[in-house]
């Protein structure tokens, strides 16, 4: 059986996730027998046109960006969204709380009109998406289970539930018991609650649970005297992006 | 009066020495601390690492009977073969409250009856408990006396009691016989260490008292007539954040999903079992799309109706040991003991005649 030929490609990011890959020790060795990587800019030279599955970082943020996803949606069989860029717009979201051309004058100064700027977007906001892994970065266990399931044409679902049950699963003590507030409780899991395992907090850089309930979280904040806006304000960091997923879902359940 | 032959007693200064002791069969696991206010059962390498006054862990010792990831078997997809994976190390938990060992009587009736579960069998044949008597109230979450759990009965190879001079243990099992056969640790009971435990049990009568305004019988009554109760489509719906904590802390919720991992050869690889909750907004959405209990609130009440109707009806045992996990994890502060309070009340005040019609 031929190797199934696997290409690399970033967008707006800081390429961290493929830092991760490169960076996964000897799983490496093991995912490098499965596959035949032919293009990855982080870590080798060659490039190619002739590619099965793309695996894609960052967000979509120019015209320009539009067409060259467009263009590798054409040429891949299957495309990966991987890291909070490309699944859910990520930190480039925080872009879209502002006027565009603000942004574009204050990052280009002069030179603005030479660059031209849209709205941020994740990946399966402008092409279709075939398999999602979440997370800043992204994490290793589940960036292998998801190739797998790639290679073997299995669907894998990012779980819909709580990055909590995760973390309970791991006993850790809970951050609201200790005073720090936390996002796991809106946060989808399928992270193991790496951060929370390793002392800090759940930023919420994995999105937002599909029904994250809004009355029950607003009476949660309350109980620990935690503004709505600083929560919000924390929630923006990574999730500002799929705002038109969650109103479009919502019109839906409406009709 | 007790069957003094059944009681052996341990000195204080020979506590150290006992769990060294134990420590050189197999691995001791006991309370320890963990946060800034939470336990955990974990290895404990001597007696001066446990946590012996605690409020129930974050987990309850389920872990060790079935664990949150368990390999159960293994496949190999060229061969089409499968294969049960048993596997089960030798393990003391000790310190374990009342309520725990109550959660794990349970979860032995749950598992053995027809299918018996052999991975939990397994392990269940290598673990030895040993208990250990709480004289006051862990904290207000806590119901063990409605839930008749503030007193130990049986489930256990040794169980301790912290009296004056040291603990007070009665022998359980052969093998907690065994244990407690070693004489360089325990000598005999003596009538008045019996005495002693006898005025302590009589004292803890005035201390724990039902938490609730239900009785223990009337329970499972106040549930099957609260099925329709608005406490589950408003309070409950409103409130719930679904996390999932309530039910993974649970010492008796058993619910697990299955999950088959290939290696990257895409050849073998294993089927895992994995704790699931029946919080999880997708633990009943089936394959069309369906989801038979879509509601949060909905969700709650079969978490409840799974502790108070179900279990009782089924094998005749309520599912909740008093514990108080779910009030204390419970992100919204959701409680237990009000939650009964406030079912209990509706039903009275809907019994009561209504006079101005």
């Amino acid at each position: 059986m031929t190797k199934p030929r696997v290409a690399f490609f970033d967008f707006a990011c800081c390429e961290g996730c493929q830092l991760q890959v490169a960076n996964m020790g000897e799983t490496l060795l093991d995912v490098l027998q499965a596959i035949d990587v032919v293009e990855f800019r982080e870590v080798m030279s060659e490039k190619s046109d002739d590619y099965d599955v793309a695996i894609v970082e960052g967000s979509i943020t120019t015209p320009h960006a539009v067409e060259r996803i467009k263009e590798i949606r054409r040429k891949a069989s299957v495309l990966i969204a991987y890291g909070s860029c490309a699944t859910i717009g990520g930190v480039n979201g925080m872009k879209n709380n502002f006027n565009l051309d603000d942004i574009r004058g204050s990052v280009y100064g002069e030179q603005a009109r030479y660059f031209e700027t849209i709205p941020t977007r994740a990946i399966h906001q402008v092409v279709l998406v075939d398999y999602f892994v979440n997370g800043c970065p992204v994490y290793i266990p589940e960036f292998v289970k998801v190739l797998k399931s790639a290679l073997s044409g299995i669907p894998y679902r990012v779980p819909d539930h709580a990055v909590c049950v995760e973390c309970k699963l791991n006993e850790n003590e809970c951050m609201y018991d200790k005073g720090i507030t936390c996002l796991g409780p809106v946060t989808k899991a399928g992270c193991n609650s790496w951060c929370v395992n390793n002392g800090n907090i759940c930023y919420g850089c994995r999105g937002m649970v599909t029904n994250p309930a809004v009355d029950g979280q607003k009476d949660i904040l309350e109980k620990h005297k935690i503004p709505l806006a600083w929560v919000e304000n924390k929630m923006n960091m990574y999730n500002k992006a799929c705002e038109p997923d969650r109103e479009a879902r919502l019109n839906v359940e409406k009709r | 009066m007790p069957d003094i032959s059944e009681y052996v007693f341990l000195d204080k200064n020979k506590l150290d020495f006992f769990v060294s002791k134990l420590n050189t069969r197999q691995r001791v696991v006991a309370p320890v601390r963990k946060g800034v206010k939470s336990y955990a059962f974990a290895e404990v390498p001597s007696a001066k690492d446990i946590s012996w006054k605690y409020i129930p862990t974050i987990l309850p010792p389920k872990k060790y009977f079935m664990p949150q990831y368990e390999t159960i078997q293994k496949f190999d997809k060229s061969k089409r073969t499968w294969e049960t994976v048993v596997s089960s190390e030798p393990i003391v938990i000790l310190g374990v409250h009342t309520c725990d060992l109550a959660g794990i009587e349970f979860l032995n009736a749950m598992m053995s009856s027809a299918p018996c579960d052999a991975h939990y069998r397994n392990r269940k044949a290598n673990i030895t408990l040993i208990g250990i008597e709480c004289l006051d109230y862990c904290d207000g979450s806590a119901s063990c006396a409605v839930m008749k759990n503030e007193l130990p009965h049986g489930g256990y190879d040794l169980f301790m009691t912290e009296m004056k001079q040291g603990f007070i243990s009665h022998v359980g099992s052969d093998r907690g016989r065994n244990i407690a056969s070693d004489s360089r640790i325990f000598t005999p009971a003596k009538p008045e260490h019996i005495r002693e435990l006898e005025e302590l049990r009589a004292r803890k009568k005035d201390i724990f008292k039902p938490e609730i305004n239900v009785s223990h019988e009337e329970l499972k009554n106040l549930f099957s007539q609260s099925f329709e109760s608005n406490m589950w489509r408003e309070e409950m719906e409103k409130r719930c954040v679904s996390c999932g904590n309530c039910t993974n802390v649970c010492p008796t919720c058993y619910c697990f999903d299955l999950r088959d991992e290939l290696d990257l050869s895409l050849t073998t690889g294993e089927r895992q079992r994995v704790w699931d909750s029946c919080q999880n907004e997708t633990f009943a959405k089936v394959a069309s799309g369906e989801n038979f209990r879509k509601k949060k609130g909905l969700r709650q009440r079969h978490r409840y109706m799974r502790k108070f109707y179900y279990p009782v009806e089924k094998h005749g045992l309520y599912g909740c040991t008093g514990c108080g996990r779910c009030t204390r994890t419970c992100m919204a502060k959701i409680s237990l003991k009000e939650t009964i309070n406030k079912l209990a009340e509706e039903q009275q005040n809907s019994k009561e005649p209504v006079l101005n019609q």
